[in-house]
């Protein structure tokens, strides 16, 4: 397996974990509160992607609009519901009405879709594509592609828009944007409408070759808080750099043997490469960072006023 | 006086008579029609949900179709995962006093916690549970009709070196208890056949690039992949191996015998895979088996597993005792336990233990299909 190849693969499932990740920090800062359902949020996508595959028989990648316009409703519904009637009490009301949000989610998509897993259809198609010696699937580049363009889009629509500053006005201190006449409420809607895209959107991408069921979206939950934990509380950068990092350890970690032969005659190369030594090993390192640094890799992240 | 005592006491037996009469006619409607009480208590939501979806709708089907002149009363609880779950649903189940045989879930940590309650009540549990140790503890009211880990794990490895001459085997397994249990099976069987696994690999659930795995194990030479993996991370691992061209033999664990799996994967990427399980009712090998999978497909829109095909067995069979006159828990419980039953997927008989399932069979894929054939039948007297 050439490095490169891994690499693309590193790209591809990194890229859709940053996804995730940046959606979970998006309401992390807008809010100050963990929104424990954004893996639920991504299940939701898959099975949102399987349920308009279903309807219009196109690729992924024309279903792509509608489901984020349709997790971006979803997300207003749950800042609805699960944030706005206790934005006053302690953050951890927060963390249980997103976790309760969760449960809801997986037990309407068992009884919508059943417990059996699906797949979302491919964006483009099936089929590998072979570039500068690189042999890759399809579905890969396309994945890399897809979220670049939406981490992109959300650099421009928080960097270039009145309704993005607005958005990072009420994510660094929502007391001042309320009294300089920033509607506040809608903005942390619109943040939750804008996570809940993102994610719908990882669950488009990875839904296809890692299917869906009701219960995956846990799974998901874990990388990115492991991601935002790595790259820094509340930091952007921080959530992208750490689902890189976490997609590295998954498939690098236990390609070691083979990118460099030598280990494969280390005793028990088997189990000190294997993939839960590398579940390990990322945890170990999520300590050793923690403890060296304990802000993060991008320690500074915008913070509410206390 | 005397006549007319004689009178009454003629008025008086004609009463009695008709009073017995009615009474025996209400007796006889009774024994002709016994309404037994199966609460089905098993896990629909939760990470073993397909699994215990289908272990639902078996039961289901033999419920809403009994033998002739039973009518049984029956109910639907979800246990979720845990233990406690599981529990409530007994104890609620158990509430009214009446139960005949308890539907129970296939998962071996509720199992565990379910079997204290069943001895204590005296309440008959059949159930699809793979777990070992539920039929080890000498309790006497659980049924298990799933072949154990020992029965499938041998049939997969007794195929593997008929069918492959497997020497150099790779084993990849799941860290689950499911995973691991079985695990310690495929290395028994392969140690009593004198074979040495060249790689072996534990994979977490929640693993999503099966290359490396696969890589690392052509590197060590393997000849075969024997897999003990869940549904999803089975589809996947069959992905990875098609999309890098690797050629080697798969025998894989009952999970790739289940529609569910198999309709993740294209017929070309399954093509020569195999794998073991008790049963293979999309295979329709019997008229049986085809009715069978008639009316489920007919009932549930979907197309049935092993596991729905087992707890349709054993319901039927419990409800064939209570036909028989086994009116109490009791009696269900003894019937179950020295009594033969000829069922759609085998011929059902306890071991002394509780394991009732005693054959396994191994199905492939052609690479046209997605419905496989059976390739190997094999029955073991009791469970190993």
């Amino acid at each position: 397996m050439p490095i490169a190849q891994l690499l693309v693969e590193v790209l591809a499932l990194g890229a859709a974990y940053a996804l995730v990740a940046l959606g979970f920090v998006l309401i992390l800062n807008a809010t100050g509160a963990v929104n424990f359902a954004q893996g639920d949020l991504v299940m939701a996508g898959g099975f949102g992607a399987v349920l308009l595959a279903d309807r219009l028989h196109v690729p992924g990648l024309l279903l792509l609009p509608a489901l984020l316009a349709g997790m971006a409703l979803l997300g207003v519904i749950v800042a609805f519901a699960a944030y706005m009637p206790l934005r006053r009490r302690p953050p951890e009301a927060v963390f249980i009405s997103t976790i309760a949000v969760g449960i809801i989610l997986q037990n309407v998509a068992n009884r919508l879709f059943g417990a059996e897993p699906v797949a979302t259809p491919p964006l483009l198609g099936a089929g590998r594509v072979r570039f500068a010696g690189v042999d890759a699937s399809v579905q890969s580049v396309a994945i890399i592609g897809v979220a670049a363009l939406l981490i992109a889009a959300l650099y421009t629509l928080f960097t270039h828009t009145q309704f993005g500053r607005r958005l990072r006005a009420t994510a660094q201190d929502r007391d001042m944007a309320m009294a300089i006449g920033i509607p506040v409420d809608r903005m942390i809607a619109g943040t939750f409408a804008v996570a809940a895209a993102l994610a719908g959107a990882a669950g488009l991408l990875l839904s296809n070759t890692f299917f869906v069921t009701p219960t995956s979206g846990a799974d998901y939950m874990i990388k990115a808080y492991i991601a935002v934990v790595i790259g820094g509380w509340g930091s952007i950068r921080g959530a992208v750099a750490g689902a890189l990092l976490i997609a590295s350890f998954e498939v690098l970690y236990p390609s070691l043997p083979l990118l460099i032969p030598a280990l494969l005659r280390m005793p028990s190369s088997d189990s000190i490469f294997s993939q839960t030594t590398s579940t390990i090993v990322l945890d170990v390192a999520v300590l050793l960072i923690l403890v060296a640094r304990p802000q993060g890799l991008f320690g500074e992240a915008a913070r509410q006023r206390p | 006086m005397n006549a007319c005592l004689a009178g009454g006491s003629r008025r008086r037996f004609a009463t009695a008579v008709v009073a017995l009469a009615l009474l025996g006619g209400g007796l006889t409607t009774q024994a002709a029609e016994p309404t037994p009480d199966v609460p089905v208590l098993v896990p629909i939501t939760g990470f073993l949900a397909a699994e215990g979806s289908s272990q639902r709708n078996g039961a289901l089907l033999a419920l809403q179709n009994p033998p002739p002149g039973v009518r049984p009363r029956f109910a639907v609880t979800d246990t979720g995962t845990s233990p406690e779950g599981a529990v409530n649903a007994l104890e609620r189940a158990l509430s009214d006093g009446n139960v005949t045989v308890v539907v129970a879930s296939m998962l071996g940590t509720q199992m565990l916690a379910m079997l204290p309650i069943a001895l204590a009540q005296k309440v008959p549990l059949i159930t699809m549970s793979g777990t070992a140790d539920i039929t080890r503890k000498g309790n006497p009211y659980v049924f298990r009709f799933f072949p154990a880990d020992s029965v499938v794990k041998g049939t997969q490895v007794k195929y593997a070196i008929e069918a492959h001459h497997i020497q150099k085997p790779a084993v990849i397994y799941q860290t689950t208890a499911y995973g691991q249990s079985g695990h310690t099976e495929i290395l028994a069987a392969l140690a009593a056949a004198g074979i040495k696994p060249v790689y072996e690999d534990a994979l977490d659930v929640g693993v999503k690039d099966m290359r490396p795995v696969i890589a690392k194990a052509v590197a060590a030479g393997a000849d075969s992949l024997l897999l003990q993996l869940h549904g999803g991370p089975t589809a996947l691992f069959l992905k990875a191996v098609a999309a890098m061209d690797v050629h080697l033999p798969i025998v894989a664990g009952s999970a790739l015998s289940q529609p569910a799996t198999v309709a993740l994967l294209e017929p070309a990427e399954i093509k020569g895979a195999c794998a073991e399980t008790g049963s293979s009712p999309v295979s329709a090998e019997t008229p049986a088996m085809k009715d069978f999978l008639t009316r489920y497909r007919a009932a549930f829109h979907t197309d049935p597993d092993g596991f729905a095909l087992g707890q349709y067995d054993a319901t039927m069979m419990a409800l064939e005792a209570v036909a028989k006159g086994a009116a109490t828990a009791q009696a269900v419980t003894n019937a179950l336990a020295t009594e033969s039953y000829k069922g759609v997927a085998m011929t059902y008989k306890s071991d002394g233990h509780g394991n009732m399932a005693h054959s396994a069979v191994i199905v492939c894929f052609d690479g046209t299909s997605r419905v496989p054939v059976v390739a190997r039948h094999y029955d073991f007297p009791t469970a190993p």
